[in-house]
């Protein structure tokens, strides 16, 4: 029995050491898109498995050597898993690659339609990734600039957990503001249509009569600061006279609405456009 | 004649089941009840979704109200149990409803990596602890950390090369979309 003993405890043995001789190392610091080497150790050959992410890379290795991993091949930053299979065994270790240096933008800007000269009323978010998409989360000053018609606001917000944002107020004029954010050399463009506000200082005059009805019509129509609102916004025109009450919605043409509303003795005549209202005509008696 | 031809039959003055006739009932009912276990497939972790624990007092600019935030717990669970689902199969096409831009363009590359060197994971989810750090003012964007104790098999066919639970660390951008909230971004980071 003693041989046989013998020859079990060193089968065992033998085993356990050239077993406890596998072993992966990975990189204590990795980037994504830097090149990196992965340390074996062992005799013979094996399988190396790396578990990324975004990626698996797989390489059938000598043991004892160094896995280069071109610069190219590791592209996803993050929690990777490094994995040996070699004798029936499989040794493994984490790791983590770090995001490279800011390359791309994700933008998103909200709304794309803002009327003029309202506070804090579009929206910027900025995600910074590098070159492989991996989220940049290191800090990172992000400049936000809006401009329309030859004036520009800018602001420079450093991003925290990969994420800059910025809340800005739209201009005095209508018209297609470039809305840019920008990291270091890279830039990204959104269009936020400024459109006019409410009209301000809403007035109709009679345009002309006759027996059959009266012409009204709108001054040009514009809002606080001067921007003329959009044809095809509807301006009502109300008659109210002894016979009761006639509505009429006109569409803005060339800035100035139009309606031609009943012939009447003594009318008035009042004007709206959305919750803004107009001035009020008298017809016949005092006007 | 056999307890079940007289209850379908009804063709007998005696009463519908006699003593003895309920064992037999009884008796067939636990075979069927016993065989449609055997036949069902085995339940995966993958037909529940994971548990997710939302925290938003740190929200910010915005407050996220609980209408939002149980709709963006839903749909970060669901999203979890479509990315355990594409993993153990190697679909990609299991990530289209819950995924979207470079988390999408990312997972689908290494579902694609995996099927090239043979693997699957399997991800056994515990439960994810989250605590939301940016909820934009438009409210259609928000950020967070998550903390999630997963249990992975990684298997070269069916052997399992490697396996772990441990805690892991993502950061995650999620947007509104047209029905749902949507993972944008799922960076895993060291954590704290």
């Amino acid at each position: 029995m003693r041989p046989l003993r013998f020859a079990v405890l060193a089968v065992t043995l033998g085993w356990l050491l050239t077993s406890s001789a596998q072993e992966v190392r990975p990189p204590q610091y990795a980037v994504a898109g830097h090149p990196t080497t992965i340390g074996t150790s062992g005799e013979g050959e094996g399988t190396l498995y790396l578990v990324g992410p975004g990626q698996v890379i797989k390489r059938h290795v000598r043991l004892g050597s160094d896995v280069a991993i071109a610069a190219n091949e590791l592209g996803s930053a993050g929690r990777w898993i490094a994995i040996l299979r070699a004798g029936g065994r499989s040794p493994s270790q984490v790791f983590f690659v770090q995001s490279g240096t800011p390359e791309s933008l994700s933008f998103l800007a909200r709304p794309s339609r803002v009327p003029v000269a309202r506070p804090s009323v579009i929206s910027g978010i900025a995600v910074v990734f590098d070159k492989f998409q991996n989220l940049v989360l290191q800090p990172t000053p992000v400049k936000f600039s809006l401009s329309v018609e030859g004036t520009e606001i800018s602001q420079t917000v450093t991003s925290r957990n990969g994420l800059a944002w910025v809340n800005s107020s739209s201009a005095r004029k209508a018209g297609a503001a470039q809305f840019v954010a920008r990291a270091g050399d890279t830039s990204v463009r959104r269009v936020v249509q400024q459109v006019a506000s409410d009209p301000c200082n809403l007035r109709i005059h009679m345009a002309q009569r006759n027996p059959v009805g009266v012409a009204f019509e709108t001054d040009p129509v514009r809002d606080c600061t001067g921007n003329p609102v959009p044809d095809g916004t509807i301006v009502t025109f109300t008659q109210s006279d002894s016979r009761g009450r006639s509505t009429v919605d006109a569409r803005l043409k060339k800035g100035i609405a139009r309606a031609i509303l009943p012939a009447s003795d003594k009318a008035i005549i009042t004007v709206a456009c959305g919750v803004v209202l107009g001035n009020e005509l008298h017809l016949g008696g005092a006007r | 004649m056999t307890p079940w031809s007289r209850i379908l039959t009804g063709a007998s003055d005696e009463p519908i089941l006699k003593a003895r006739d309920f064992r037999a009932v009884r008796f067939t009912i636990l075979l069927l009840l016993v065989g449609s276990f055997a036949v069902l497939p085995p339940t995966t972790q993958g037909d529940s979704k994971p548990s997710v624990e939302l925290n938003v007092e740190q929200a910010a600019p915005r407050e996220v109200n609980e209408t939002v935030a149980q709709a963006i717990a839903r749909d970060y669970s669901a999203a979890w149990q479509a990315l355990a689902a594409a993993l153990a199969d190697n679909n990609a096409a299991a990530l289209n409803d819950n995924f979207v831009g470079f988390s999408q363009d990312k997972l689908v590359r290494r579902i694609q990596d995996q099927q090239k060197a043979g693997l699957r994971t399997r991800i056994v989810d515990r439960g994810h602890k989250v605590k939301a750090i940016f909820f934009s003012t438009e409210g259609a964007t928000i950020e967070f950390e998550d903390t999630a104790t997963l249990e992975t098999q990684i298997l070269d066919g069916g052997k399992v090369l490697q396996s772990e639970r441990a805690q892991l660390h993502f950061w995650v951008i999620m947007t509104g979309a047209e029905d749902r909230w949507k993972v944008r971004v799922l960076e895993s980071a060291p954590g704290d």
